[in-house]
C-alpha cells in the first residue's frame, strides 16, 4: 500500500489543528479570566485599605452628605427619576447635591468670609462656586447614565498632563485635572474651579491663592496647596521630568510657597499680565500619586493621569496604562467635590483618521460626536433625513483661530535682504481689497466661516468692535497701487514700478512668489484664486508649494514673499508680542512678516504691563486698529468649530468656551428641540 | 554550508552600516534637517520661550552636535557590541548613562580670556555642588545610599546644565543686541548669533551694549563651573553603581556586550522600542491572516491553470486576478467602508479600529450566555479585520498565480515529465512530486520577500482603516523627520530583507539538490 497523503488524512490533520488551536485559545481564555479575577481581588484589596486607614472618614462623609441631602430636601422638592437604568444599574437623580452646592455657596456668602490667609491691603478676589453653565437636569429627557463618545481625527500620543502636547490630548485631560481656575464659559472672564479666591499684586510681582477647602481627588484625598507648590516646584520645574514647553511657559514663576493648609503663594520674575492667567491655567496634580514615580517612569508613560475632576480613568496601574491604538475611556468620578457632578457615566474618545470613515463610523452609531471635514459639514448641512437624527452645530468661540495670507513688510530674508512690493502699507491694504474674502469663504471653505479682521476671535474681547473688514474693491485697491507707484504703462497687462527712488529699478515688473504648504485641496483652491485675482490686477503670483518642515524654516529666515497660514486660539486673550511686536523680527520670534510699527510696539508694551481688564481691553483694541490700517497680515476668515451630535445627546451648549462634556447627557429617546 | 552562512552574516555588517548611514545622511540633507518637527513652535509662545525649548530639546537628543557625530552615536547604541563605560539597569527597566559630555562656553578664548570668576568662586562650585557634596540628599524608604545619592547628583547635573543652556541663550540674545547697534556684517543668520564671526573680532568694550553681554559672559562662565562641578559628582555617584551594570563584560572596562537600543522617538517622547512593540503585533496580525487565503487559493489556482493551459479555467482565472490585482487598494478600500460598513447601505463590517467599544468586557471566545450569543474578543476582532484583510488579499493573487503558472508550464515541457507520464505515473504524482517541487524555486524567491513587507506594514491599508500599524508609524515618522524612529525601522527591515534573503540561498539548497554554497 502506498504511504500516500491523502483526503481522509488532510480532514485528520485539520481535526486535529483545529482541536489544538481551541484548546490553546481556551487557556488563554481561562488565563484571562484568572487576570480578571487578580484585578478584581487587588481593588478589593485597595478598598479595604483605604477604608481601614481612612477610619470612620469616609463614614463621617457619607453622613454629612446625608445631613446635608436633609436640609436640601427642606429647601427644594427632590427629583428622583428612577427611570435613568444606564449600565451601572439604577441611578438617581442627585438634584439635591446641586441643590446643596448653591446652599452652602448661600451661607458662605452671607457670614464672614476667613480672610486670614491673604495679604492684607491688596482687595480679594472671592469666586463664586464652580457649576453647569447650563444646568442638564431641566432640559426635558434628562437621565442619568450611559456613555458618550467623541470621535478624534487624529491620534494623542499619550495623556499624561504636562508631557501630553497635542490639542487632543488636552481635551481628555481638561476633562479629569482641574486647575485653579479656567474662563467662565459665558463672561470669558477667569473664574475660579479650585480657588475660591485669590489677590493678585497691583505690580504683578506675586499672586495669593485660596483654595477650595471641599477640594479632593478623584480618590477622595483632599486638594492642598502642598500639592500645588509640589506641581510648580518639584514637577514642572524638575529638570529630570521632560515637562520642556510648560516649563518654559512657566519660568516666569520663581517660586510656589506654602502659607497654609489652603493657600499658596506664587513669586514671579516678571510683571506680566499672563502671569495671572499661565499660573491659575496649570493643572494641580496629586503629588501623593505622582511622587510615588520616577522621573523615568513619568516620561515614558502614555496614561498616567489623575486629579480632581469631574472624570477620573479608572485604571491607575502604571503596568496596565492606556496606550495609543486603543479608545480611551473615563469613568465618571462619583466623589467629585464640586458642583456639577456630570450625568453621564463615561466619555469615550475613539480614533478614527480616515474622515470618510470618521463619518461613515458617526453614521453607523458607533460615535456620538464628530468634527466633520468642510466638505461633509457642506454636503450634510441641508439634508433633512440626516438633521433628523443629528443636530448640526457651527459657531465662533475662544478657540476659533484665524487664517491669513502674510505679506513680507521688510527685507526677504532678514537684513540685507531685498525689499518686496509689500514693504508699502498701501500695497498691502490693495492687495487686500482686491482679494473677495466672502467669495472665497463661500468657495474655498464651502461657506464656513466669517471673514477675519483681525488677530483676536470675534468673540474675545479684545477684539475692537470698531474695526470693520476692508471691502471688497478693486477700483480702491487700482487706485492704491498707482499711488505706490505699481501702473501698468506699456500695457502688457503687468504693473510696472514707475518711480525712480530706488526703491525697485524703474519698469521692475509686480511680481510676488506665494508660498503655501502641500495639504490638499483647500490649498489648491487657494493658489488658484489668488492667482488668477493677482492677474486681474495685473500682478504674477508664483505659487511655491513646500512641505511642512521646509515651511516652517523658511518662516524663521523670513525667506518668502508671501505666505499663507492659520493661528490657532486656546484663550480668549493671548500675548501679542510674539507676533505684532517689532522685537520679535530679529530674535526669531514669530513676526515673520517683520512688521515694524512703532504704534503697534506701543500698543503691545502697554497693554502687557496692564494688569486692570478693561484699561487693557482699551490698549488691544488700539492694536486691532493698527493692525487693520497696516495690514501686515490680509485676514482671510475665523474658521469656526462645526460639529455633528447624535440627537439623543441632550443639553448641549455651544459655549463661548467650546463645549461642555461634563454637561451632556444621554437621553433615552431623541430629545425634542435639540 | 555553516562557513557559508556566517560568512553571509558578517557581510551583513558593512551593508547594514551603507543602508543606515545612507537613510541617516538623506534626512540630515533635507530641507529642515533631521528635528525639523521639535523646532516648530508650539503656538504661538514668546521667542525666548521658543527658542529655550528648542535648546532643551536640541540638548536632550543631542541636535546641536554634527551630523556625523550623531550617526556615530546613534551607531553605538544599536551596536550590541559597545565600548568604554557600561550602563547601568534599572529596576523599572531604563537605562542609565554615564552623565553627558559638556561643550565648553563659547568665546572664552577670543573674548573673555580676561574675565574672571571672583576670587575662590570655582573652588566654593566645587565645595557646594561637586563630589564633596554628595551624602546630603534625603532618599525614599528602603533605597541604598548610592542610589539616594545617584538621583540627587542626576536631579543637580540636569538643573545645572539646563541652568547653562539659559545663560548661553541669554548670551546669545546680548550678542544679537550688541551686533545690531554696532552692525557687524554677517554675525546674525536667521536670529542666531554665528560664533565663528564674533570670535575673529576682537570685542568692542565701548559699544552701547557691551555691558550686556559681559553681564552674560560671566553668567556662562559660572553657570559652566557650576555645571562641571555637578558633572563630576554624578560621574562619582555613577561609578559608585548604585544600579547592577547592563549587558556582560568581555574585556572589563573596555568592551561588553548588550543589548542594542533603539533610543527615543522624539516626535512621541516614547522609547522606540515601545511604539514599535504597540505597532508590531497588529501589522503581524493583520498579515498572518491575509497571507494563507492569498497562497492557499493562488497557488493551488496557478497549478490548476498551468495543468489545464487554455482551458475556460485557466483564462477566467487569469482575468480575474489580473481585474483584481489592478484595482487600486485605495478605491476598493473607499468603496468598501462606503458599502459594506455603511449602515444606510449593508452595514456588514465595523469601519475602523480593531475592537469594538465593548470589547474589554467581553470573554475570550464566542459564548451564549444570559444576553444570547456573544461574540467573544477573539471574533470580535477577526469581525474588524475582515474588510482590510480583504484589501490585503484580493491584490496579492495575480503576480503569485501567474508566477505558479509560469514555472509549472517550464516544468511540463521537460523530457522528465514525459519519461514519468511514459512509464505509467498517475497525472496528479507527476503534478505534485514532479512538476511543482520543481517549480518552487521562483515561489520561494517570492516566499522570502514578503517577509520585510510585512514588517513595513500596508501604508494605504492602514491609513484608510484606521489602523495603528507599522505603516502609519513609519509614514508619520518620515513626515515628522522623527530620527530615532525612521533609523530603527530601517534598521529593523534591513536586517529582516538580509535574513530573508539568506533564508532564500538555503532553502534554494533543500529544494535544488543541484545547488550547492560548499
Amino acid at each position: 500500500m502506498q504511504n500516500r497523503f491523502g483526503f481522509k488524512d488532510f480532514v485528520l490533520l485539520a481535526v486535529v489543528l483545529a482541536v489544538g488551536l481551541l484548546v490553546f485559545l481556551s487557556m488563554i481564555q481561562s488565563d484571562r479570566g484568572w487576570d480578571r479575577l487578580g484585578d478584581l481581588q487587588s481593588k478589593l484589596d485597595e478598598v479595604e485599605s483605604r477604608l481601614a486607614s481612612s477610619g470612620s472618614g469616609d463614614l463621617d462623609d457619607i453622613r454629612r452628605e446625608l445631613s446635608e441631602l436633609k436640609t436640601a430636601i427642606a429647601t427644594r422638592p427632590i427629583n428622583i427619576n428612577l427611570g435613568g437604568v444606564a449600565a451601572g444599574g439604577v441611578e438617581v437623580s442627585t438634584d439635591g447635591w446641586n441643590a446643596q452646592g448653591a446652599s452652602n455657596s448661600a451661607t458662605s456668602t452671607s457670614g464672614k468670609r476667613d480672610e486670614s490667609w491673604a495679604r492684607v491691603g491688596v482687595p480679594i478676589d472671592w469666586q463664586e462656586p464652580w457649576g453647569f453653565a447650563s444646568e442638564p437636569s431641566e432640559v426635558p429627557g434628562f437621565r442619568r447614565g450611559g456613555e458618550f463618545t467623541e470621535v478624534f481625527g487624529a491620534q494623542p500620543a499619550r495623556i499624561t498632563p504636562y508631557l501630553s502636547t497635542d490639542v487632543y490630548g488636552r481635551r481628555v485631560i481638561d476633562r479629569v485635572v482641574e486647575t485653579l481656575a479656567s474662563y467662565d464659559p459665558e463672561t470669558l472672564r477667569l473664574r475660579g474651579i479650585l480657588a475660591d479666591a485669590w489677590q493678585f499684586d497691583p505690580d504683578g510681582r506675586w499672586l495669593r491663592v485660596h483654595l477650595d477647602p471641599k477640594a479632593t481627588f478623584s480618590d477622595g484625598v483632599p486638594v492642598t496647596s502642598e500639592d500645588v507648590r509640589w506641581t510648580f516646584m518639584d514637577f514642572i520645574k524638575n529638570p529630570l521630568i521632560e515637562a520642556e514647553r510648560s516649563r518654559a511657559t512657566l519660568d516666569m514663576v520663581e517660586d510656589v510657597k506654602v502659607i497654609d493648609e489652603h493657600s499658596v503663594e506664587f513669586v514671579f520674575n516678571k510683571s506680566l499680565f499672563t502671569n495671572l492667567d499661565y499660573s491659575l491655567g496649570a493643572y494641580v496634580l496629586p503629588k501623593h500619586f505622582y511622587s510615588k514615580f520616577e522621573p523615568a517612569q513619568i516620561n515614558q508613560s502614555t496614561g498616567l493621569l489623575m486629579g480632581s475632576g469631574p472624570f477620573r480613568v479608572e485604571n491607575l496601574d502604571p503596568d496596565d496604562q492606556w496606550s495609543p491604538g486603543s479608545d480611551i475611556v473615563i469613568a465618571r468620578n462619583e466623589r467629585y467635590w464640586g458642583g456639577g457632578v456630570p450625568p453621564l457615566a463615561s466619555l469615550r474618545f475613539k480614533v478614527i483618521t480616515n474622515s470618510l470613515a470618521a463619518l461613515v463610523a458617526y453614521r453607523n452609531g458607533e460615535g456620538d460626536m464628530l468634527t466633520p471635514s468642510s466638505p461633509q459639514y457642506a454636503e450634510l448641512k441641508g439634508d433633512a433625513p440626516f438633521a433628523a437624527d443629528n443636530a448640526i452645530y457651527n459657531w465662533l468661540n475662544m478657540r476659533s483661530g484665524y487664517s491669513f495670507i502674510g505679506w513680507q513688510c521688510g527685507p526677504r530674508g532678514g537684513p540685507g535682504g531685498k525689499l518686496t512690493p509689500f514693504h508699502d502699507e498701501r500695497v498691502r491694504r490693495g492687495m487686500t481689497m482686491s482679494l473677495d474674502r466672502d467669495r472665497m469663504i463661500r468657495d474655498i471653505w464651502e461657506g464656513i466661516g466669517v471673514v477675519a479682521t483681525g488677530p483676536n476671535s470675534p468673540t474675545s474681547p479684545a477684539s475692537s468692535e470698531n474695526v470693520t473688514p476692508w471691502p471688497f474693491d478693486p477700483e480702491a485697491a487700482d487706485a492704491l497701487f498707482a499711488e505706490a507707484g505699481w501702473v501698468d504703462a506699456d500695457k502688457d497687462g503687468i504693473r510696472e514700478y514707475q518711480f525712480d527712488d530706488g526703491v525697485f529699478p524703474k519698469g521692475t515688473d509686480f511680481e510676488f512668489e506665494f508660498t503655501i504648504t502641500a495639504s490638499g485641496e483647500t490649498s489648491e483652491r487657494i493658489v488658484s484664486y489668488l492667482k488668477s485675482q493677482c492677474l486681474k490686477n495685473g500682478i504674477v503670483c508664483n505659487p511655491k508649494l513646500v512641505d511642512w518642515s521646509y515651511y516652517s524654516e523658511m518662516l524663521k529666515s523670513r525667506n518668502f514673499d508671501a505666505m499663507i497660514m492659520a493661528w490657532s486660539a486656546s484663550a480668549p486673550e493671548s500675548d501679542p508680542r510674539q507676533i505684532w511686536h517689532s522685537s520679535s523680527i530679529l530674535d526669531q520670534g514669530d513676526n515673520f512678516t517683520q512688521w515694524d510699527s512703532k504704534d503697534a510696539d506701543g500698543f503691545i508694551d502697554g497693554g502687557r504691563n496692564t494688569l486692570n481688564f478693561e484699561e487693557r481691553m482699551a490698549m488691544w483694541h488700539g492694536l486691532h486698529e493698527v493692525i487693520h490700517q497696516g495690514q501686515p497680515y490680509t485676514f482671510l476668515r475665523v474658521s469656526p468649530w462645526i460639529r455633528f451630535v447624535k440627537r439623543n445627546i441632550g443639553n448641549v451648549v455651544t459655549h463661548k468656551t467650546g463645549l461642555e462634556p461634563q454637561e451632556f447627557f444621554r437621553a433615552a429617546a431623541p430629545a425634542p428641540g435639540n | 554550508m555553516l562557513g557559508y552562512i556566517v560568512r553571509r552574516l558578517f557581510l551583513m555588517i558593512p551593508t547594514l552600516i551603507g543602508i543606515t548611514f545612507l537613510v541617516f545622511m538623506l534626512l540630515a540633507m533635507s530641507p529642515g534637517g533631521i528635528g525639523a518637527s521639535l523646532r516648530v513652535s508650539g503656538g504661538q509662545m514668546e521667542s525666548s520661550k521658543a527658542a529655550l525649548v528648542e535648546a532643551y530639546l536640541e540638548d536632550r537628543y543631542g541636535l546641536d552636535d554634527p551630523v556625523l557625530m550623531q550617526y556615530l552615536r546613534w551607531l553605538g547604541r544599536i551596536s550590541p557590541i559597545k565600548t568604554g563605560e557600561r550602563d547601568l539597569l534599572k529596576p523599572t527597566g531604563g537605562l542609565v548613562r554615564p552623565p553627558k559630555a559638556l561643550n565648553p562656553p563659547p568665546l572664552v578664548d577670543s573674548w573673555f580670556s580676561d574675565f574672571k570668576l571672583p576670587e575662590g568662586k570655582v573652588a566654593e562650585i566645587k565645595a557646594t555642588k561637586g563630589p564633596a557634596a554628595a551624602g546630603t540628599a534625603v532618599g525614599r524608604e528602603g533605597e541604598s545610599p548610592e542610589v539616594i545619592e545617584y538621583k540627587a547628583a542626576s536631579k543637580n547635573y540636569a538643573k545645572a546644565r539646563a541652568d547653562y543652556l539659559v545663560s548661553k541663550k541669554e548670551l546669545d540674545k546680548a550678542l544679537v543686541r550688541y551686533a545690531e547697534k554696532s552692525g557687524i556684517e554677517g554675525s546674525i543668520k536667521d536670529g542666531k548669533p554665528q560664533m565663528e564671526v564674533f570670535a575673529a573680532l576682537p570685542p568692542d568694550t565701548k559699544a552701547p551694549n557691551w555691558n550686556r553681554v559681559r553681564d552674560a559672559g560671566l553668567a556662562v562662565l559660572e553657570a559652566y563651573e557650576n555645571a562641571v562641578a555637578c558633572r563630576s559628582r554624578e560621574i562619582a555617584a555613577f561609578r559608585n553603581d548604585p544600579y547592577p551594570k547592563d549587558g556582560v563584560p568581555v574585556i572589563p572596562g573596555v568592551v561588553s556586550l548588550a543589548m542594542p537600543d533603539l533610543g527615543v522617538a522624539f516626535s512621541r517622547g516614547r522609547p522606540v522600542k515601545d511604539l514599535i512593540l504597540d505597532a508590531l503585533p497588529v501589522t503581524l496580525l493583520l498579515n498572518f491572516v491575509a497571507l494563507p487565503f492569498i497562497y492557499l487559493i493562488a497557488v493551488p489556482a496557478g497549478m490548476l491553470a498551468a495543468r489545464y493551459r487554455g482551458s475556460w479555467f485557466d483564462m477566467s482565472s487569469g482575468a480575474i486576478f489580473v481585474a483584481f490585482w489592478s484595482i487600486p487598494t485605495v478605491w476598493a478600500g473607499v468603496l468598501a467602508i462606503g458599502y459594506l460598513a455603511d449602515n444606510q447601505y449593508l452595514g456588514w463590517f465595523p469601519v475602523a479600529g480593531l475592537h469594538g467599544n465593548t470589547a474589554d468586557g467581553m470573554s475570550f471566545l464566542p459564548s451564549w450566555g444570559d444576553q444570547g450569543f456573544s461574540m467573544g474578543w477573539v471574533v470580535d476582532v477577526l469581525w474588524h479585520i475582515a474588510l482590510p484583510v480583504t484589501c490585503l488579499v484580493y491584490t496579492g493573487f495575480a503576480v503569485l498565480a501567474k508566477q505558479t503558472r509560469a514555472a509549472m508550464l517550464d516544468n511540463f515541457n521537460q523530457d522528465y515529465v514525459r519519461t514519468a507520464k511514459a512509464k505509467g505515473v498517475p497525472g496528479r504524482d507527476v503534478l505534485l512530486r514532479h512538476v511543482f517541487r520543481n517549480s518552487l524555486l521562483p515561489l520561494i524567491t517570492m516566499f522570502v520577500t514578503i517577509f520585510p513587507a510585512m514588517l513595513a506594514g500596508s501604508v494605504v491599508v492602514e491609513k484608510i482603516f484606521s489602523i495603528p500599524g507599522m505603516g502609519s508609524l513609519i509614514l508619520e515618522a518620515i513626515n515628522l523627520r522623527d530620527r530615532e524612529l525612521i533609523l530603527a525601522n530601517t534598521f529593523m527591515i534591513a536586517v529582516v530583507n538580509l535574513l530573508a534573503l539568506l533564508l532564500a540561498d538555503i532553502l534554494y539548497a533543500f529544494a535544488d539538490p543541484r545547488i550547492s554554497y560548499d
